[in-house]
Order: structure tokens, then sequence, then C-alpha cells
């Protein structure tokens, strides 16, 4: 179990997260909703000491790892990967050199054993017979499976994902909520998803928290998030341009 | 206490807050990249890539530079000594002095600075608002290890190697003006008596303490960008001035020291 308490923090005078406090429970798809700017890429990225809060505490697993040091949270990023927004392959290595090198950094494997772990997780997101090209040949959607196959590597318990259809076509992001969906009910990952998509987020999660102005201001399941009347929900969930919701 | 008095407070302690954090960070940047280096945590073939990227790159940069220089000083030089006292007996002697204690080095730096450091606080800088520098960390990658220790090994070898190319471009163009222009004979110009082993470890000392200096300023430059290509330029612009200032204040320091502690 992941707990975010009373998170705090804000970049100079801008306050980004007031007093966020938050629960995900091993086994769940988390979907964290809200506008843009409005911290969820932020508060995610307090899991795994990407970021620090100002005042706040994290728990994972019932231990408190809001301070660990660089070198602690190490530990940490081995159960919990990340797949960012932009998929960040490393445009001068080839795609399987991108997925071999967490092995390369936390194990030390050699580059031939690294290769051959991080060609059978190319072969999990269909992109074993694109190995050896280069980001740059290959379009996003795919990028995005050779990120999700490098943040599968250490068999995390938890995988967050950042913005994960962004900029997808609707069939490559169809893709990427089946891997999600898979990997909650093949392997029993936990999965935290920043996401604006709406067809995503109802057709993957199993419960919605969405942050507005620095707050959580609902946590729930799907049907308890569609039924809800708050009319900043009910703006936000309506796609509506008009509302009280401030932007 | 009033509000304009606490403004005023405001506004003094706000720079000097920022300069001490600042100061206090690059400080830990040197240290960090100093341990990796000391632990043996450095990648050989990135290593190689770098010097190829610092060095042979700047090679044709710094020796048009260094030579046009040599060619300016030998001449504003001659032309003086003309006026008082036409003997260019000295004139390379102390041409090389002065080139291989002050002005090899120290151009070849701000040379480097300008070239080399707002490249790596560029592709550092892209790295860090892309989430690259992120990707590393989470795939247990130190940013300073993988990005910082290559290059800064790389300068500081590659600084030396181009301050001795700056070296024999500027004498072989100051060479070519002295005969050309003032009848002096290679020979004559080619005089190495005032140059001693104090000069050749001033100057190398300082080569090597710009090379070492200028890839973690604009990695810091870099790794603290924010806020997307606007950020990414910011970070450029900074590592400039920054890098270019650092060489500057470096010179002064290391003259200041072989000057108190030396006598030269």
């Amino acid at each position: 179990m992941i707990r975010f308490i009373d998170i705090h923090k804000a970049f100079g005078a801008r306050t980004v997260l007031d007093g966020v406090s938050l629960d995900v429970d091993t086994g769940e798809v988390l979907y964290i909703v809200g506008n843009s700017g409005a911290g969820k890429s932020v508060l995610v990225k307090h899991l795994i000491g990407l970021l620090r809060p100002d005042s706040g505490r994290i728990e994972l697993g019932g231990k408190e790892i809001t301070w660990l040091t660089e070198h602690e949270f190490y530990a940490v990023r081995m159960q919990c990967a990340m797949v960012f927004q932009n998929s960040t392959l490393f445009d001068a290595m080839t795609l399987v050199e991108n997925v071999a090198l967490p092995y390369r950094k936390h194990f030390a494997l050699k580059p031939a054993a690294a290769r051959e772990r991080a060609l059978a997780k190319l072969d999990l997101v269909g992109m074993r017979s694109a190995a050896d090209w280069l980001p740059g040949d290959i379009g996003d959607g795919l990028k995005k499976r050779v990120a999700i196959a490098r943040a599968l590597t250490l068999d995390p318990s938890y995988v967050i994902f950042d913005e994960p259809t962004t900029g997808l076509d609707p069939l490559a992001a169809a893709q990427v909520d089946d891997l999600i969906r898979s990997l909650k009910h093949d392997t029993g990952v936990t999965s935290i998803v920043v996401s604006h998509d709406l067809r995503s987020i109802f057709g993957v999660a199993d419960r919605i928290a969405m942050i507005y102005q620095g707050k959580i201001l609902i946590d729930g399941t799907p049907a308890e998030v569609r039924a809800s009347r708050d009319p900043i929900i009910d703006q936000f969930f309506n796609g509506r341009a008009d509302g009280p919701m401030k932007i | 206490m009033t509000s304009a008095a606490s403004r005023v407070l405001a506004g003094v302690g706000r720079p000097v807050v920022g300069a001490w954090r600042e100061a206090r960070g690059l400080a830990g940047l040197f240290l960090d990249t100093f341990v990796a280096v000391a632990r043996g945590r450095v990648r050989g073939r990135e290593v190689v890539h770098q010097m190829y990227l610092v060095g042979n790159k700047s090679v044709p940069f710094v020796a048009i530079t260094l030579a046009v220089l040599g060619l300016i000083s030998v001449f504003q030089v001659a032309t003086q000594i003309k006026q008082v006292i036409p003997d260019f007996t000295m004139l390379g002697a102390a041409f090389m002095q002065m080139m291989v204690r002050e002005f090899a080095p120290t151009i070849t730096g701000l040379m480097v600075a300008t070239r080399v450091g707002s490249g790596i606080a560029a592709e550092i800088g892209s790295m860090v608002v892309t989430e690259q520098v992120d990707a590393l960390r989470m795939s247990n990658a130190d940013p300073v290890e993988y990005l910082l220790v290559p290059r800064t090994i790389a300068a500081a070898v590659m600084m030396l190697m181009l301050t001795i190319v700056g070296i024999i471009c500027a004498t072989i163009a100051g060479m070519l003006i002295a005969r050309s222009g003032f009848d002096v004979s290679f020979k004559t110009f080619l005089n190495f008596q005032l140059l001693d082993a104090g000069d050749l470890a001033l100057g190398g000392t300082k080569a090597l303490a710009y090379g070492l200096a200028i890839p973690v300023i604009a990695g810091r430059a870099g790794l603290t960008a924010r806020g997307g290509s606007a950020g990414v330029g910011r970070a450029t612009t900074q590592a400039v001035v920054a890098t270019s200032f650092a060489v500057i204040v470096l010179d002064f320091v290391i003259s200041g020291v072989s000057y108190v502690v030396f006598g030269q």
C-alpha cells in the first residue's frame, strides 16, 4: 500500500500541492486526474524521490520513504517503475539498449545477459523485431510500448504511468489501456495512472482521484465519480468550457 | 519593522541567499563529480567520445583564434619595440613566456567555455526538461556519473592538448609576422631562454583548472534548467556567462597564488 499524507509542494511562489492525502491499495488501478498543471505528475514523482515535498509524509508498504537519500531511493525505484509522459527513450541507444539499461545499472549485468532479458521484455509488448532500431525510427505509440517494457524490466510491484495515452491515436491508446489491464490481471501490479483521457479513465480505472487547487476533490470508484453532483467534477468529466472550475 | 525596511532587507537578502545556494550547489556538484572519478566510476568509451567532441571538434576554432592572437600580439609588441629600442632579440622569448603562462591557456579556456560549456548546458538542460535525467535516475544511473564524469575528464585532458595546439599555432603565426614584418629570423624568434619549468607548470595548471571547472559549471546550469525550451535557453546563456567568468577568476587566483607562493 502507498500512502501520501498531507503533502505540500510549492515551486517558488506557486503552490501546487496544498495538503494532498491519498491512499493507493495493492493491486488496484488508480487514475489521478485534474486539469493541466493541477499537480498530478508532481504528486506521483514524490513516490520515487524525483521530487521532495515541502512537508508531509509518504509511506510505501508501511515504511516511511519521504526523506530517503538518493542512493536509498534506488531500492524504491526497483519496486516502483515509471513510464514517463514523453516515453523518454535515450535517442543514442537502440530500443533493446534502452530496455537493458536498468538491468545493467541495477543488477550490474554484462551487456549480453542484459540484452537477453531486455529482448524478453520487448517480446511482452510486441517490439522484439524492432529491438535494434533507434527511437527516432519509430512512432510515439511504439515508443510508449518500449517505455513500458523498460518500466517492467525489474518486475516492479507498482507502475506509475504519466499520461500514457496522450498524443496517441485511438488504436495505440487502446493497446496501452489493454497493457495496463493485463498488468493487473496477469501480474497483480498496482498501477497509478495520471491521465486526462476520459475513455481510458472510465474503461480501466478501479478508482479515480481528482486533484483540484492543490487538494483531492474526489476519491472514489468510476460509478461514484459519475454519480457526483459537484459542479466542478461535473464540468471536468463532461468536458465543458463553461462552469465554476478555475483554470 | 516597517514594511519599507523589510522590503529593503528582503531586497538585499534574496540575492545573497540565492548566491549562497548556488555556491553550495556548485560545490556539491564538484564534490560528487570528483568522488565518482576517484571511485573509478568512469565509462571509458564515453570519455573517448567526449574527448573527440570537446577536443578534436574545437581544434579549428582554437587554432585560428590563437594564430590570429599570436599574429596581432607580435605585430603590436614589435611595433612598440621598434619605436623605443629597435632590438628584436628577445621578442620571441618574451612572446613564448606570455603565451605559455597566460594567453594560450586562458584564451583557449574562454573558447572552450563558449563552445563546449554552451553545448553541455544545452544538452543536459534538454535532457532535464524532457525528463530523460529522471529516466536515468529511475534506471539507477547517477546523472553525475553518467553525464558529468565523462565530460569533465575529457575536458581536463583536452584543455591541456588544445592549449599546446594553441601555443604552436600562435608561435607559428607570430614567427611568420616577425619575419615578414620586422625581419626577425625564425632562429632568433624561437628563443626559449625565458621559459622555465615554473612557466610550464603555471600554464598547465590553468589549463587543467579550466578543463575541470567548465563542464561542472555548465552541467550545473543544465541540471537546474526548468520550463521547456525557454529554460534550456536560459541555462545555456547562464553557462556561457558563468564558465567565462570562472575562467577569468581562476586565471586571477592561480596567477596570484603562483606569485605569492613561488614569486613568479
